[in-house]
């Protein structure tokens, strides 16, 4: 999947390390269970659109719905680049 | 369509010819040249007369027309020449439209005391504490009507009278509460009223005012054109241009002014309805195991709102999802009120929040709750 865009997210909270990222394609199955390598993987098909959400331990959170072109993404703040890229390689390789 | 459950952020849709009012002053050539003069001709005099009703005021020059609830509290709270000798009684029900130019103030002048008063177990405002500090010379009270977080609509005509015997100036926050329930300054011992005219009122974004009484004369904050008088070194001191200066935002003004029309003519179905859903979005989310309603209590009168969280889910993933997977939009977080949380016991992530309007249909009330026992189980 082709990263399109990548932009922050602002809520009530600090909003630094939270990202929503745009691609050129939608996520489906098969593409969200490719996230498991990243961390514990959830997935939810009994919602009306399907949720997933993958949470490492050292504080990465993904979390987007099947067949939508975007997901969002809690960066950590401990190891933050090296996670960024390891990130966006695994994006770009699935 | 989603189903749009954030009516205590902006009220959606907006009322009958909003948009077409706010087109037709935007294609149509500008007739007056000035705006006093013209005051009573003018959708701005229209519009002010329309606010006047609305709050019980006799004379429309005591409203201010504004250009949001966070605008008009400002003139309010800068307008009183606050300093270092004043006493600011406050409660945590707060929006940060008055906590943040209450803090401002005192980073200017350091003497300047602020008493915040607390919930009780029940919710309501701890009137122990609130007595304790009227008798400590309060300058101005400030109360919200009704909270932004909960809906609790409070009973600020008895606390006010009380600030008044005390000698204190009363600022009532009635954002969530003007064209929801009857405000009347008077009856409610408010001398300052300030309202927005997005929310309940249905108007569009960027149009609120203040309420200000005969008996008060603020502080020009802002100074500068008014189309008449320009020989004049001042701003004109006279009501309502002595606080609005610069060109107004007619398009706005004349969106509110349908609004106003509107309600009018609907308010009270309206209004009927909100409370209809919101009653049954209590009864429904109360019954669903994992779902925690925060200010549960049911003896209380309340605006449209509701919020709560699932076991299980953060709040702000809860409103990821209800958008993204279930199509219902509302609002998750301290909802720019940061002070009630730890009364209510949602800090420090906040709340789920749904907020209904009357254009809400039963339907509507029916898939959120499905969403919610869909997420809770």
């Amino acid at each position: 999947m082709k990263i399109c865009n990548k932009i922050k997210v602002e809520d009530c909270f600090d909003g630094s390390s939270v990202f929503e990222y745009f691609f050129n394609s939608a996520w489906s199955k098969n593409e969200i269970y490719s996230l498991e390598c990243m961390g514990h993987l959830e997935y939810f098909p009994e919602f009306p659109r399907p949720f997933f959400r993958v949470i490492q331990k050292g504080g990465l959170q993904i979390k987007g719905v099947e067949g939508d072109t975007k997901c969002r993404v809690i960066l950590p703040k401990k190891n933050r680049e090296k996670t960024e890229i390891l990130l966006e390689n695994t994006f770009s390789n699935i | 369509m989603n189903i749009y459950l954030n009516n205590a952020a902006t009220g959606w849709p907006r009322a009958h010819n909003v948009i077409k009012a706010v087109s037709y002053m935007l294609e149509h050539q500008p007739s007056n040249s000035g705006r006093v003069s013209a005051e009573s001709d003018t959708i701005i005099g229209e519009c002010r007369k329309l606010v006047a009703r609305l709050l019980d005021v006799s004379d429309p020059s005591r409203i201010i027309l504004t250009v949001n609830a966070t605008h008009a509290l400002n003139l309010a709270i800068h307008g009183l020449n606050l300093g270092n000798n004043d006493h600011i009684i406050t409660t945590v029900l707060e929006h940060n439209s008055v906590l943040r130019p209450v803090n401002h103030l005192r980073e200017k002048y350091p003497g300047l005391r602020i008493s915040v008063i607390n919930l009780d177990n029940n919710g309501q405002l701890d009137y122990e504490k609130f007595s304790q500090a009227l008798s400590a010379e309060p300058t101005v009270v400030i109360i919200n009507h009704a909270s932004n977080v909960t809906g609790h609509i409070y009973d600020v005509a008895g606390l006010f009278s009380d600030a008044k015997k005390a000698g204190a100036i009363t600022v009532l926050d009635a954002t969530q509460t003007t064209g929801a329930i009857p405000v009347s300054p008077m009856r409610l011992n408010a001398d300052l009223v300030a309202f927005t005219g997005h929310k309940a009122l249905h108007g569009p974004p960027g149009t609120g005012g203040l309420y200000v009484s005969p008996e008060l004369e603020l502080k020009q904050v802002y100074v500068g054109g008014t189309g008449i008088r320009s020989d004049m070194a001042l701003h004109p001191p006279e009501m309502p241009l002595r606080l609005e200066a610069g060109t107004p935002n007619s398009p706005a003004i004349a969106g509110l002014h349908a609004a106003l029309q509107w309600h009018e003519k609907k308010g009270n179905e309206y209004s009927k309805l909100t409370g209809k859903y919101i009653q049954r979005l209590y009864e429904e989310l109360s019954e669903i195991r994992g779902v925690s309603i925060f200010d549960k209590n049911s003896d209380v009168d309340r605006v449209g709102v509701i919020s709560f969280k699932i076991e299980g889910w953060s709040v702000e993933e809860t409103g990821y999802i209800l958008a993204e997977s279930f199509g219902i939009i509302c609002r998750t977080g301290l909802h720019c009120a940061p002070l009630i949380h730890k009364a209510i016991g949602s800090a420090p992530e906040g709340t789920v929040r749904f907020s209904v309007s009357g254009f809400n249909t039963d339907e509507d009330i029916m898939c959120a709750i499905k969403a919610i026992r869909k997420l809770s189980s």
